[in-house]
């Protein structure tokens, strides 16, 4: 079970992922991606939605997979920008680790 | 009355009989020996001619009976075609484009009822009965002409709602008299349980005060609240209601105690209705003459039961129209929505409650119905709510909880994409695994928590902690057994009333002269039912727009040199009023006798079957033309 949190998403505006909420759960960015690797981005994007805090830091290393390519920013069509969520949720990740 | 006599001398008893057998492309003959149903037909005695065609129905082929009754060829018409629901005002309206009479026709179904439930020789075998079946009647039919009464330059809308409204105004516009029935003490219905109405904005007390406004204020409408429709009575162009106005028993206390300040009639009032009048003091009974009658009672929105998403358990949850109410009157600008003095710091929003409903899912009501369909406006209406307090209260924060979101109208879609830049979060659910809401345990800060099996999480299961659940509940029809029964209406199987055809006929019911208007019939936004109660008001327009309305003249007939007087059809009579006794002088004596009142007569043939004189028959359907159909069905030769 993931506990969803109502605030974390505006907590993710400080490490510059501000446009998470726009992003209508499509999978396009999952499926440009290089790294054709379990619905990645976008299942990293539903948890920051969500706030399922836990569930981001478990899967954490994932994030560093990430080849910044730009391909899922450049096709999402909600301009949900999801290359610059995945480097805010590094951010988050480097910050939290120690905590967690 | 002005039942106009036919003159039957232009055309000879015995007729000339043309037949026109249709081939409908292939669905008639793949099954169906067409040519040898032809060559049947041209041995039967009173068949001049027998043809066919690939399309009977084609501009060529209605032209081919047009040609044969313009050259004197034939006198009488038999199309072997399709369902004559399909076809028959087509053969009809091509006779009389030819000069003759439409009611020398007989129409043979050999589609739906041979060719397309028999296979080989018995296909064409049954095809052949039934067609020189119909040449049999053809034979005997006599030109008719349609009854023809006088209509009432009157209408009555029964509903004060927005369709009602509408309708009485376009009517009233068009020079019609009008009569509006609102049972309760307020017109302007549902609307004016809303603040503002999706997706313009539109605040409704101005909608229901501007259109009242304008009804109350035009002297070709009478508007009688606190009224139900007890009895019904007539037939179109003439019908009688009886109305029943009570002083409201609950009602006044509460309007006087909304009146403090010296409120007077005419004015708004705030989840109540526009007050045009102040209510009868006592009971009172009118009798209403009236043309045609429009429907327009409107819905009630879905009550969820006990239980239901915790409703009725749980103060947190609350459905939509109640959100909207408390959000109405208690206005503030905190950072924060008040909800019944709670801090809303994070709310679900649940769509399709009592919409969408699926047998062996869902909970049945207790009269074992399911709403089945989708109510059509709870998406935008949530979607619209959810956008409103993101705008007023951004530290409420709102999750909505759907199966699909259907912002199906124009500018409707917007409302959904303004939610995602409100920051709504939006979790999906499947069918059979609706939400559920639970209590949080001690520990934790939010009252409530909403459990689901979120599809767009790839069906992880997620709680939501929350301060309010709001259920965005459907419509449903309002209960109008009393008014279905009276009138004999059609009931769809959703329990809405049901229009003749859902695209050709849209507001038309098959009682004539009874229309519908608004979400009576199915769920409809403002606009939706603003354009069915103008289309309701054109029709009725229509139907007396030319003073008077034809009726088909289908109808018992008595022959006066036969009949005795003995009553017997007066009995049998399943239509009060359509038959009658009364005085005449026959060779100078006053004896009784029966009459008929066409309009009301049913053409049911009761009457037909107890007369020991046979001197009453159904035009168009005689007992001389029932016998030579059946002596043509058991002959050997016709299927020779």
């Amino acid at each position: 079970m993931a506990l969803v949190n109502p605030n974390f998403a505006e907590e993710m505006e400080r490490f510059g992922a501000d446009a998470a909420l726009e992003c209508f759960n499509c999978g396009t960015c999952a499926a440009i991606c290089p790294l054709i690797y379990e619905h990645f981005p976008r299942k990293m994007i539903r948890y920051l939605q969500l706030g399922a805090k836990d569930r981001i830091m478990e899967n954490a290393s994932e994030l560093w997979r990430c080849l910044h390519c730009g391909l899922c920013t450049q096709t999402c069509p909600r301009e949900a920008d999801p290359g610059e969520i995945i480097l805010g949720l590094k951010r988050f990740a480097v910050a939290n680790w120690r905590r967690s | 009355m002005t039942d106009k006599k036919t003159d039957k001398e232009t055309i000879p008893a015995k007729g000339k009989v043309g037949v026109y057998i249709c081939y409908c492309g292939g669905n008639i003959s793949d099954h169906v020996e067409v040519e040898k149903v032809r060559e049947s037909m041209e041995k039967i005695p009173g068949v001049e001619v027998a043809r066919t065609d690939m399309f009977m129905c084609s501009d060529p082929g209605q032209e081919m009976i047009m040609q044969d009754l313009k050259s004197g060829t034939v006198d009488r018409v038999v199309v072997a075609s399709c369902a004559p629901s399909l076809h028959e005002t087509t053969f009809r309206s091509a006779i009389s484009r030819a000069g003759a009479n439409p009611y020398i026709y007989e129409h043979a179904n050999i589609r739906e009822q041979v060719s397309w439930v028999h296979h080989g020789d018995q296909a064409t075998d049954k095809a052949i009965r039934l067609v020189a079946a119909a040449t049999a009647k053809a034979e005997g039919l006599k030109p008719l002409e349609p009854i023809r009464m006088e209509a009432r330059q009157h209408v009555t809308v029964i509903g004060g709602g927005i369709a009602g409204l509408r309708t009485a105004k376009d009517l009233a516009d068009c020079g019609v008299a009008v009569a509006l029935i609102e049972k309760s003490p307020f017109l302007g219905g549902q609307i004016a349980q809303l603040e503002r109405l999706a997706p313009t904005g539109d605040p409704a007390a101005d909608i229901v005060t501007e259109l009242a406004g304008e009804v109350l204020g035009d002297p070709g409408i009478t508007v009688h609240t606190c009224s139900l429709v007890e009895t019904f009575n007539g037939y179109v162009g003439n019908f009688t209601l009886g109305v029943k106005k009570r002083p409201p028993d609950t009602d006044c206390e509460k309007l006087s105690s909304l009146n403090p300040s010296g409120r007077t009639p005419g004015e708004f009032i705030p989840f109540k209705g526009f007050y045009p009048e102040s209510v009868a003091a006592r009971a009172e009974e009118l009798s209403i003459e009236t043309g045609v009658v429009v429907l327009a009672t409107g819905f009630k929105s879905y009550t969820p039961r006990r239980g239901e998403y915790g409703y009725a358990e749980f103060p947190e949850v609350i459905t939509l129209p109640e959100l909207i109410r408390i959000m109405a009157e208690n206005k503030t600008t905190d950072n924060c929505l008040e909800i019944n003095g709670r801090q809303v710091r994070s709310m679900a929003m649940i769509h399709c409650v009592g919409s969408r409903q699926i047998p062996g899912i869902h909970p049945e009501d207790e009269s074992g119905n399911f709403n089945e369909y989708c109510s059509r406006t709870c998406c935008s209406a949530t979607l619209d709510t959810a956008g409103t307090i993101r705008q007023s209260y951004p530290g409420t924060r709102i999750f909505e909880l759907y199966r699909d979101i259907r912002t199906y109208g124009r500018g409707q879609e917007e409302l959904y994409e303004q939610a995602a830049k409100n920051k709504v979060v939006f979790l999906r659910f499947e069918a059979d695994e609706s939400p559920e809401v639970i209590r949080s345990n001690d520990h934790d800060d939010f009252p409530l928590r909403v459990k689901v099996k979120d599809v767009l999480t790839f069906g992880e299961e997620v709680e939501v902690p929350v301060d309010l659940v709001v259920l965005a509940t459907g419509m449903e029809p309002n209960n109008v057994s009393e008014l279905v029964d009276m009138m004999k209406l059609p009931v769809g199987p959703d329990r809405f009333l049901l229009e003749v055809h859902p695209k050709l006929r849209p507001v038309e019911l098959p009682v004539g002269g009874i229309l519908l208007a608004g979400t009576c019939q199915a769920p409809m936004d403002v606009g939706e039912a603003c354009s069915a109660a103008a289309a309701a008001a054109v029709k009725a327009a229509v139907l007396l727009g030319r003073g008077y309305v034809e009726l088909d003249p289908f109808v018992a007939e008595v022959d006066l040199e036969k009949c005795r007087g003995t009553g017997a059809c007066v009995e049998a009579c399943l239509n009060e009023g359509a038959l009658n006794l009364v005085e005449m002088e026959v060779d100078g004596e006053m004896v009784q006798r029966a009459q008929v009142t066409s309009a009301l007569c049913w053409g049911c043939g009761a009457c037909v079957a107890v007369c020991s004189e046979n001197a009453i028959d159904i035009n168009g359907w005689t007992l001389k033309q029932y016998e030579a159909m059946v002596d043509i069905i058991v002959a050997d030769e016709a299927t020779a």
